[in-house]
Formats: structure tokens, sequence, C-alpha cells
């Protein structure tokens, strides 16, 4: 096992590489440049050449690549993933900083997703061609259809402002934040301000899932296996629950691995309707101003996701199915 | 109701073939299935898969139910072990066990005869044990679940049933995994997990279809050694003559969901009485003997949606009359011996004639009908 996820490391190196290399000239090549923001009349076209110079923006492409590469990898230094072109922080330290937030609401949409998920999903191929798994499956393909911008905003909406209006004032989500301005640290404060993004995060996950899960069940309780379960005399719940899930299963754990990028892009989105202060966010923002050093470090911090979300899928295939072996 | 009318051949204690008779409680019958039917809603009509099927199975007694792929075999069972799901359903007939009708227990009931007073196995070994599951498990999941022993007692014992049914270094075999073994071990453990529990009745569902010849003749050993040791009756399904040859007593040749002849095995390879059952036994090739081409019977089995009127056979028979367009009787053509044909039992054409009234024929059929026993 030690040996696999070593070996899949190295393997993931060139992939690193190439990822570097594209986003690196991707950004580069989109129009715009983290000057722009400062041609206004008040800025000198000098002092503007000045800052392009500092920024080292004047130096040919593959200059500026090697140079950002050689210091991005060198991550026990907190300098080594630049300066934010915007307020000068060191991008490390802005990344450290906003992680958590980002953590919780992926972490709190992945709970969500999965607690509910899979009940939904297995009910909904138990009860196949139910009204039971017609609703279910009605609003998982509507929920997994919807743009998750235009999702956020309605939840937005209807939890932010139309709720308080029903309860004249009493009852409603916060509109945007992680927390109350005074209650820093209070856990219920930072709950309550997780509803929504968390909602609307889960609710596209969920609809993939519950979809999936009910395939997946759907293909194993036509698998004789279960019918030899039946033929002992187990009862139901026990064919189910121990025969047909533990093999529905299976295929649901690459899921998990495969959804904590899709989770990460999904964050972005939401975290900008909800001003949540994460890594989205944050992200939104820098490509919005050319910040070309935070861009490329959440850009790099996505491939890894992606990368080692599918390294995870495996060794929980190895951990689940014993026909699998490392 | 046609019961009552006209007299009947056979002996005392015979039952009508379409009424339901009373259940039995004689003793000799581990089984009995009377009229059983089963039939399948589909979308594009019903399938009458199952359709009034009579037989029993004695006590201790191997009987082998014989058909071509798609007449019934399989659904028999299944309806019989309550396994049929939708759009399938059992629409008439009993299940006699024990003087209880099995159709008519609670589901809680009907999962304590399955896999404890009837096991079964099935036709694919390779996919009917559970991959993420020790064979071990399996078992001792069904003792556990019937005897109510501990967890710890439960895997002794199907390290035990391990090497009852013949496989090697049975205490780590129990913790493998089913793709850890190939097919005849995996048919074995199926085996073992069936009598775990010791059954009455085994039913086996081409328990060797799958398996490679040597190894077919291994697991037919095997249920034949088992067989003695348990007392237990084995209700065998299959295509193949040559099991049925080798394990049964007993034979039932299914056609279209019905059964179309019954007697003891020897009777059944010496004299068959049915042209199906005739064709089936000209289509086994023999060693010595040359021939330009296969025996075949001809045609096809007819779709179930639309089956021929009368006799479901007539379509493919050589001895086809016009008398077959009425649904032939099931007679006793020699004591024991039961054939659905309007052949006589010296294999001639019916008294009534060839081409009788619809009404003369039905009335006939009527007469010359018997239920098994």
């Amino acid at each position: 096992m030690a040996r696999y996820v070593f070996r899949r490391t190295i393997q993931a190196l060139p992939i690193f590489f190439g990822i570097s290399v594209i986003v690196f000239m991707v950004i580069h090549l989109a129009p715009g440049s983290p000057v722009d923001r400062f041609r206004v009349p008040r800025v000198s076209p000098a002092q503007i050449q000045r800052l392009i110079e500092l920024y080292g923006l004047d130096k040919p492409i593959l200059q500026q690549y090697v140079s950002w590469v050689t210091t991005f990898v060198q991550v026990w230094r907190p300098e080594a993933w630049g300066y934010s072109f915007l307020d000068g922080q060191p991008v490390l330290e802005k990344v450290v900083t906003r992680a958590p937030a980002t953590l919780r609401l992926m972490g709190t949409a992945l709970a969500v997703t999965v607690l509910l998920a899979i009940p939904v999903g297995v009910l909904a191929a138990v009860k196949q061609y139910s009204w039971t798994d017609k609703i279910i499956t009605t609003f998982a393909t509507v929920g997994y259809a919807i743009p998750s911008f235009l999702l956020g905003i309605y939840i937005l909406f209807f939890g932010g402002v139309v709720l308080p209006q029903w309860t004249g004032g009493r009852f409603g989500f916060p509109l945007f934040g992680m927390e109350s301005f005074g209650k820093q640290g209070d856990v219920l404060d930072l709950a309550w301000h997780l509803v929504l993004p968390v909602t609307s995060l889960a609710i596209q996950q969920i609809s993939g899932w519950a979809r999936f899960m009910r395939s997946s069940m759907l293909e194993v309780l036509h698998q004789d296996y279960v019918r030899t379960a039946k033929a002992k005399g187990l009862p139901r719940g026990r064919v189910l629950g121990k025969h047909a899930l533990r093999n529905a299963l299976i295929p649901v754990v690459t899921l998990l691995g495969l959804s904590i990028p899709g989770l990460l892009g999904g964050a972005a989105i939401t975290e900008t309707i909800f001003s949540y202060p994460g890594l989205g966010s944050m992200f939104v923002e820098s490509v919005g101003s050319r910040d070309y050093p935070v861009v490329l470090a959440l850009t790099m911090l996505g491939g890894f996701t992606v990368v080692f979300g599918n390294l995870l899928a495996d060794i929980l295939y190895g951990v689940v199915d014993p026909r699998i072996k490392y | 109701m046609t019961a009552g009318a006209g007299t009947r051949r056979g002996r005392a204690g015979v039952r009508t073939a379409r009424g339901v008779p009373p259940a039995s409680g004689d003793g000799a019958n581990l089984l009995e299935l009377r009229g059983l039917r089963t039939h399948f809603f589909t979308r594009d009509g019903t399938v009458k898969a199952v359709d009034g099927v009579t037989f029993e199975i004695g006590n201790g007694e191997t009987i082998g139910v014989v058909g071509e792929s798609g007449c019934g075999k399989s659904i028999t069972a299944m309806s019989i072990m309550r396994l049929i799901e939708r759009p399938g359903q059992i629409v008439a007939g009993n299940v006699v066990m024990h003087g209880r009708d099995l159709l008519k227990l609670s589901d809680e009931q009907m999962r304590d005869v399955r896999g404890n007073q009837i096991s079964m196995i099935f036709q694919e070994p390779m996919t009917s044990l559970n991959p993420v599951y020790t064979c071990g498990d399996q078992i001792a999941e069904a003792v556990q679940l019937h005897e109510g022993v501990s967890r710890r007692q439960a895997w002794s014992r199907a390290v035990e049933m391990l090497q009852q049914v013949g496989i090697p270094d049975a205490k780590r075999r129990a913790g493998e995994f089913p793709h850890q073994m190939s097919g005849g071990m995996r048919q074995r453990v199926m085996i073992a997990m069936a009598l775990s529990t010791n059954p009455e009745l085994l039913i086996a569902d081409e328990p060797t279809t799958a398996l490679d010849v040597t190894i077919q003749a291994q697991i037919l050993e095997l249920m034949k050694a088992l067989r003695e040791r348990n007392k237990m009756a084995i209700m065998l399904i299959t295509h193949d003559l040559g099991v049925v040859a080798e394990m049964a007593d007993q034979v039932v040749v299914m056609y279209a969901g019905k059964v179309v002849e019954r007697s003891d095995v020897t009777t059944v390879f010496e004299r068959p009485h049915h042209p199906y059952t005739e064709g089936l036994l000209r289509s086994i090739p023999r060693l010595g003997e040359r021939r330009a081409r296969l025996e075949v019977i001809r045609g096809v089995v007819p779709n179930p949606l639309n089956l021929p009127t009368g006799c479901l056979f007539k379509r493919r028979c050589p001895y086809r009359m016009p008398i077959c367009d009425t649904a032939p009787p099931f007679q006793e053509v020699r004591p024991g011996q039961y054939s659905r044909c309007w052949l006589t039992p010296e294999h001639e054409p019916p008294t009534v004639g060839l081409s009788p009234a619809p009404e003369v024929a039905e009335e006939e059929a009527e007469r010359l009908t018997v239920a098994p026993r």
C-alpha cells in the first residue's frame, strides 16, 4: 500500500509540471494585466512602467515561469508563493488564513451530501418507479441542471430576504459573511452563517450523488448474490443494508475522491454569492484583478485536489473492495 | 369449475385437475404443488410463465425438472421460495409443505422456511456469492440466522460444512473471498451454505450448467453423497437429461409453463409418451452413432405472449392432428406415467377420432384427465 501511494505520488509529479505550465501560460495569455487597475489619470505612465518592472512582467515569459516555479516549490519558505499584487501580503499566508473557512464550508457540504444522498438514492432504487422514486429523480435532475450561481442567488434571496419578511424580521439567515461582528469565534454564529452557502453547495452535490447512488443500487439489486441472500431467508433489511448496500457503495467511494475538486470549484461561486471569506471568493477576486501570484497558487491547489482526490478514491477502493489489492 | 362431471380414471383419492384439493396429511409427500400459476404482467401483455403446475416431491426423493430455457422451470422454483418479483406474481395455486400452504404464510414465517427448510443453489456460482464478504461469513450468516447460535459456533459450523463439501484446508478457505476460488469451489461453497441448516428440500437450479464437465461430475457426486447423508429431497432443475439420468428418481418435463410429462426416471428414458419428451431424448447425441446431423426438435418455443390454442407443442409436433387445437388431456398413460397429449397410451390417435367437434373433444379431454396420485 505504502509503495503504491509512493508510486502514485511520483507519477503525479509530471502531471503537476504540466498543470503549472498550462496554468502559467493561460493566465499570461489572457487579456488584461495586473497593472491595468492603475491606469487612471492620477498614475503616470512612468510609474506604471516601474510597476511592470517591479513585478517582473517585462521579462521573457519563459524566464518568468522558471523564476515562479522554482520559488513556488519551496513551500517551507513563507514567501514561496510570492506576494499578492493587491495588498502585498505573502500568498501562502493569505491561503493559510482563508483555508479553514473553505474547508469548513466544503466539509459540512460534503457531510450533508453523504448523509442525505445515500439514503435518498437507496430509497429511490428500492422503490423504483414508485411516486417516491419519481419525486426524488425529478428533484435530483432539476437540482443537477440548475446553474449554481442561479441556485445560490435564489437561496440567498429566499433565506435572507423573503424569510425575514414573512416572519416579520424574527427569523432569517445572514446575507453575507461567515461571522457576525462582535461574535468572532462563536460556533453557533459560524454555523448560522454556514446554513445558506452549505445548502446551495450541497443541493447540487446531493443531486449528483443521489442519482449515482440510485443507479448503483439498482444495478446491485439485480445481482445474483442479492437473490442468494434472499433465498437464505434473510430479512429484507439485512438483504438491502448488508448485502446490497455494501456493494452499491463501492463505486460511490470513487465519487468521494472525485467530488472534492468539484466542491472546491462550487465553493468559488458559492462563496462569492454569499460574500463568504474563503479561498473561493479570494480566487474570483484575484482573477478579476489579474493578481497572478494568487491565481497561480489557487489553481495549483485546485490541480492538487484533483490529483489527490483521485488517489484517495483509488486507495478507498482497495479498502472497501476485497477484490482490489495494491 | 368443471370438477365432478363424468367419471375419472385413477386410484382412490384422485383430485380434480383444475380444482384445488385439500392439503393432504399422509406424510408421504414433502412438498405438493397444486395448480401453481405465476404470471408476469408486462407492458406487452401477460406472460404465463407457470400455468397450472401440479406435482409433488416425496420425502427424500430427487425430482428432475426438465425443459428448454424459458419453459418455466426456474420460475416454478422461485415461486416455491416465494422470490418472485414484480412484474411477476403468483396468481393461483398451493405449495403445501407439512400441511401448510407456503403461499399463505406471512413474510416472516416464509423467511424461516427459506434457507432453513428449503434451500436453494443457483446456476451461476461465479456471481451467486457476495464478493465483499468471505465465504465463511456467508455460510455462518445462514447458520446464525436459523439456528440462533453464536457467531463463533456458526463460524465453526461453516468450516465444518466446507470440509463436508470437500474443500481442502477449510479453516483457511473459510476466511477467503469468493474471487479467490474457482467456479467449482464456489459451487461447493454454495452447496455448503445451502446445506448448513439441514434443509428437507434442496432446490438446485441448473447447479452444474456453468461448470466444465469434470467439475460437473464432481458436484453431482457430492450432491448424491450429501443427499444420502442428510436424507433430503432434491428438486433438480436442468436441461441436461444426462444429469437427470444420473440423479433423479422422478422426472417432470415442462413445456411453455405446463407439465407435459411426469413419471419415474426409467420410464421416461425407456418409454417416453409425450412427443416433446421423445424429441428431447432423440436430441441427445450418442457415442458410436454416425449421423449426418444432430436430431433437433424443429421450430422454436412459442412466444409466451402469443401461445397457440389447444396443445402448446402442436406447431413442432411430428404427430400433429386436427384435434390438437383442443387442449389435450393430462392422462395417466401407464401406472405412474402421466402425459399431456391426445395420443393414446399405445401412441395411437385418440378414440374420439382425429377431428371431432370441439365440444366433443373437450368432453373427452375432461374424461381422460387425471391428476397425478
